[in-house]
């Protein structure tokens, strides 16, 4: 077996390992390679948080705008604080932008929409959302249900 | 006697698991002749080859390779030492991936800087010396057991050794190959000066061409003496092995209680 | 009671000598590849670079894409009940990335590439060569050895990152242009889910630590077999059996470490 088509096919199977690789990276992967890219971050506080954790998306008007970086709890008002990173080329979104939590099909992926409010100034790096809407809990809706139940009774 | 040998076992005992294979072996091979091992099967004949080769370690005592005590020797001055020496397996062990040419170059382009033509010639001289020239492209595969051995010969021989070592090299030949074998063995010894320890059970072949024997048993050496005089010993163990007897002081009979003991039946 | 303490004994010396032989061959392989590399065994590391890699990628090839079909299928079928099957895109991806690809690709190779290796060194143990190079004054760890341990690690990983595209085209194969899903949900969904470093990367980190495990395997046995016909095909058994039981534990450990946990 001569020589040229054993270097050759070596090389072949090199060359097409790393353009797998590049491919699983690039098409596979949504080339999340632009971890690079430019964001800035800003905090929202809920009562209640359930089910939301970090890389889950952020979103506006559907469209994903960035991530959640980080969930904790702010030691000043005992609320949930979310850390997302936007994308800097979002730069619109108003001081008055609202937060929801928010479910994605039946699978129950949480995610985080937020939506623009009517002021002119725009949040920048730190800046932290002040109107929000928690995450809809099973027991509280049902308790609610329960109790509306009752109370048309 | 001085070491004048070129190898020197002294006081050697070596243990396989339980079994003890040589207690406190003595014995010298004498330079320039050709010193068959023999002896029945188990005795360790290769054992002691390997010893000799250093592939192997002694459990006690000493192994003398041209002075110098084996044990002792680094990697480097081992390797050094075995360039030396040329050992022909008892399957030739010939590298089945590359040609005969390429088999008996190996050596050559492992420990000397030759230029491609010098290699080239000097491979064809040793093809030329075993008869096989012709055969320098063919691949191990392609050899009869016989063939294939001339090839391992040609490439022990390579660098010029001043020692060989044969390990069974008549075994399973056609007579035509093992005479092919007997006078490649003697006429190298002979044109290189070279000291040749061949390990063999085939008695007439290898007496035909030895100029010692060394006969091995029971852990020890039995008898090392010219193969006339070992042909005329009256040592039992020696006779029972140069004549070929069936029984003697190596039993007919695997150790085993007496038949009557052992038959059903019987009260 | 004295049954009962000879039991302890002998397990518990068959611990000992089960210990003792990953100390050899741990021996083994330091000392097959800690040295200095030569342009000289270059040549070397190619040839096995083809025998081990290149000979193995029919299998992968083949494998890999009926595995996709598989995912395809299945993973449409069983999100269909639920309404999701626009999802299986990132089925498909995630499952293989993450486990299938470094697994099974892992077991083929231990199948074909360890088990040939496990032979062929065997096979010139029992045929002296590697005693031969010994008296030629080669370290048969170095010449022999080391290039098909560097093979190993090299070509696997590889194979699993082929693996992986090839199969995620098979489930396309299937969902998309059989089953009838959107390609852009299909690829758009995956890319969503699909992370670089969490899945991909971890997955290639599997590839790796199974492209370890099966050269290291598969060369002790080769070297350490007894040298007759039984004791080559026993080694090559081991091969395959140690292979896919370390791949399949350490499949577990490395899973619990990288996504045990997480979200």
């Amino acid at each position: 077996m001569s020589k040229r088509w054993l270097e050759l096919s070596v090389g072949l199977m090199i060359v097409a390992g790393l353009a797998a690789l590049v491919a699983l990276a690039l098409q596979v992967s949504g080339g999340n390679l632009s971890r690079n890219a430019e964001n800035y971050t800003i905090t929202a506080l809920f009562q209640n948080a359930a089910g939301l954790g970090s890389k889950a998306r952020v979103t506006m008007a559907g469209v994903t705008i960035g991530e959640v970086s980080a969930v904790g709890i702010d030691p000043n008002t005992l609320m949930a604080k979310v850390h997302m990173k936007i994308n800097s080329q979002v730069d619109y979104l108003s001081i008055d932008s609202s937060a929801s939590i928010l479910t994605a099909g039946l699978l129950g992926e949480k995610y985080v929409g937020l939506t623009v409010g009517a002021e002119d100034d725009v949040l920048v790096d730190g800046d932290v959302i002040e109107d929000t809407q928690s995450a809809l809990v099973l027991e509280e809706l049902i308790s609610q249900f329960l109790l509306n139940l009752g109370t048309n009774k | 006697m001085a070491t004048d040998g070129i190898i020197s076992i002294r006081n050697v005992s070596f243990h396989r698991g339980d079994r003890a294979i040589f207690k406190n072996l003595n014995c010298t091979i004498a330079a320039g002749k050709i010193t068959a091992i023999m002896g029945p099967s188990g005795t360790g004949k290769t054992t002691l080859l390997r010893l000799i080769g250093g592939q192997l370690q002694p459990d006690e005592g000493q192994v003398l390779l041209f002075g110098e005590n084996i044990a002792r020797l680094n990697r480097k001055q081992l390797n050094q030492l075995r360039a030396r020496m040329g050992v022909l397996f008892q399957s030739g062990a010939l590298f089945t991936d590359l040609s005969v040419f390429e088999n008996v170059a190996f050596p050559l382009r492992e420990h000397m800087n030759l230029s491609a033509d010098e290699l080239y010639n000097r491979v064809l001289l040793k093809l030329e010396d075993v008869g096989l020239r012709g055969a320098r492209n063919l691949m191990p595969a392609q050899l009869s057991g016989g063939m294939a051995r001339r090839v391992a010969l040609a490439r022990a021989v390579a660098m010029d050794p001043e020692m060989i070592l044969y390990d069974e090299p008549f075994a399973g030949q056609d007579p035509i190959a093992m005479a092919v074998l007997q006078r490649l063995i003697k006429s190298l010894n002979s044109q290189m000066q070279l000291t040749s320890v061949l390990v063999s059970h085939d008695i007439a072949e290898a007496c035909a061409i030895a100029d010692e024997v060394i006969l091995l048993g029971e852990g020890r050496v039995l008898a090392h003496d010219t193969p006339d005089a070992l042909y005329a010993s009256s040592d039992p163990a020696v006779k029972q092995f140069i004549h070929g007897e069936a029984d003697g002081v190596i039993p007919f009979h695997f150790s085993a209680p007496p038949l009557q003991e052992e038959l059903r039946g019987q009260s | 009671m004295a049954t009962i303490i000879k039991h302890i004994t002998d397990l518990g010396a068959a611990l000992l000598s089960k210990l003792a032989k990953i100390g050899k061959a741990l021996l083994m392989l330091l000392q097959a590849i800690i040295v200095k590399p030569k342009a000289s065994s270059l040549p070397r590391l190619m040839q096995q670079l083809y025998v081990v890699g290149v000979q193995s990628l029919i299998i992968m090839l083949v494998s890999a894409l009926f595995i996709g079909m598989v995912l395809g299928l299945q993973g449409y079928t069983l999100l269909a009940a639920y309404g999701s099957e626009q999802a299986v895109g990132q089925m498909v991806a995630l499952t293989l990335v993450r486990e299938l690809s470094p697994v099974v690709a892992a077991l083929l190779f231990a199948g074909r590439a360890g088990s040939a290796l496990t032979a062929e060194i065997g096979l010139m143990k029992a045929t002296e060569q590697l005693a031969s190079l010994e008296m030629f004054g080669v370290d048969p760890l170095h010449r022999i050895v080391a290039p098909r341990f560097w093979a190993g690690m090299i070509s696997l990983p590889l194979l699993v990152a082929i693996f992986s595209l090839v199969g995620i085209y098979g489930g396309h194969l299937v969902a998309v242009d059989w089953l009838g899903v959107y390609s852009g949900s299909y690829w758009g969904n995956m890319q969503q889910a699909v992370d670089f470093n969490e899945d991909v990367l971890n997955g290639m980190i599997k590839a790796l630590v199974f492209a370890f495990l099966i050269s290291w395997i598969a060369l002790y046995q080769g070297y350490s077999c007894i040298p007759t016909s039984q004791g080559i095909s026993a080694a090559t058994t081991r091969t395959v059996v140690y292979s896919s039981l370390a791949i399949l534990g350490f499949d577990f450990i490395l899973t619990a470490l990288m996504f045990g946990g997480a979200v």
